[in-house]
């Protein structure tokens, strides 16, 4: 990690919790499959199967963020 | 997202020998910025040959799921260059793009080659990574970018090839 990296600024709590994490690019790897893991324990999610098709990324995400709503 | 289910993704890519090229946050974590996430996103050439082998690849990673079926070809080379995959397992899924509008398709989107256990990964370099995201709408997107630009001291041009 740089010197320059080892401060980060946010102007509020939301910002800095949703903020990736930098650390050295050696075992990031790792560190990144364990985090998702702890995301999938600490909120579950059941997916749907198959496949989905979108004309858009906008209409990709509009999808993701419907299916999100819905399942709270 | 379990590791082995990853691995054994990205093994099946190299495999099939698909050319393709991560982006989002699982390529990010390749380059040290490190965040959870649910998906693997992913830009593949638009050609049939190359749908082909993405087919092939995940009906040998997910055991012939038949769902894979359902991307074809005409679909991501036509009307609908971006396709959602939820695999059996359900514990991850797969966004495929061929093209993002005007902005970006796989070959406008550099490259370097990662390497995990063993398994030679196509990530989007750091520049690539924060053109694709500093414009876009998503505050975690636009997250993402800054926590790119400021770990590769990247300039507001940058990436803008």
């Amino acid at each position: 990690m740089t010197r320059q990296a080892r401060v980060q600024r946010f102007r509020s709590v939301e910002e800095m919790s949703r903020a990736p994490v930098l650390t050295p690019a050696d075992g990031s790897f790792e560190r990144f499959v364990q985090l998702c893991a702890r995301l999938r324990a600490l909120a579950p999610d059941e997916y749907p199967r198959g496949v989905f098709k979108f004309r858009t990324l906008e209409e990709a995400q509009a999808a993701r963020r419907d299916r999100h709503q819905s399942s709270r | 997202m379990s590791r082995e289910e990853l691995l054994r993704v990205l093994g099946a890519f190299e495999a099939a020998g698909l050319e393709y090229v991560l982006v989002g946050a699982t390529a990010m974590a390749f380059h040290g910025v490190v965040r959870a996430t649910e998906d693997v996103d992913l830009f593949v050439r638009a050609t049939p040959e190359n749908i082909g082998r993405l087919r092939a690849a995940l009906r040998n990673a997910y055991d012939d799921d038949p769902n894979i079926d359902a991307i074809t070809a005409d679909d991501l080379l036509g009307d609908y260059p971006a396709v959602r995959y939820y695999p059996p397992s359900g514990d991850l899924f797969l966004d495929i793009l061929t093209r993002l509008g005007e902005v970006a398709s796989f070959d406008s989107i550099t490259m370097e080659y990662k390497e995990v256990e063993g398994i030679r990964v196509r990530v989007a370099t750091p520049a690539a990574l924060y053109r694709l995201k500093r414009n876009t709408v998503r505050p975690l997107d636009r997250q993402d970018a800054e926590m790119l630009r400021q770990r590769f001291h990247l300039g507001e041009t940058e990436g803008s090839e």
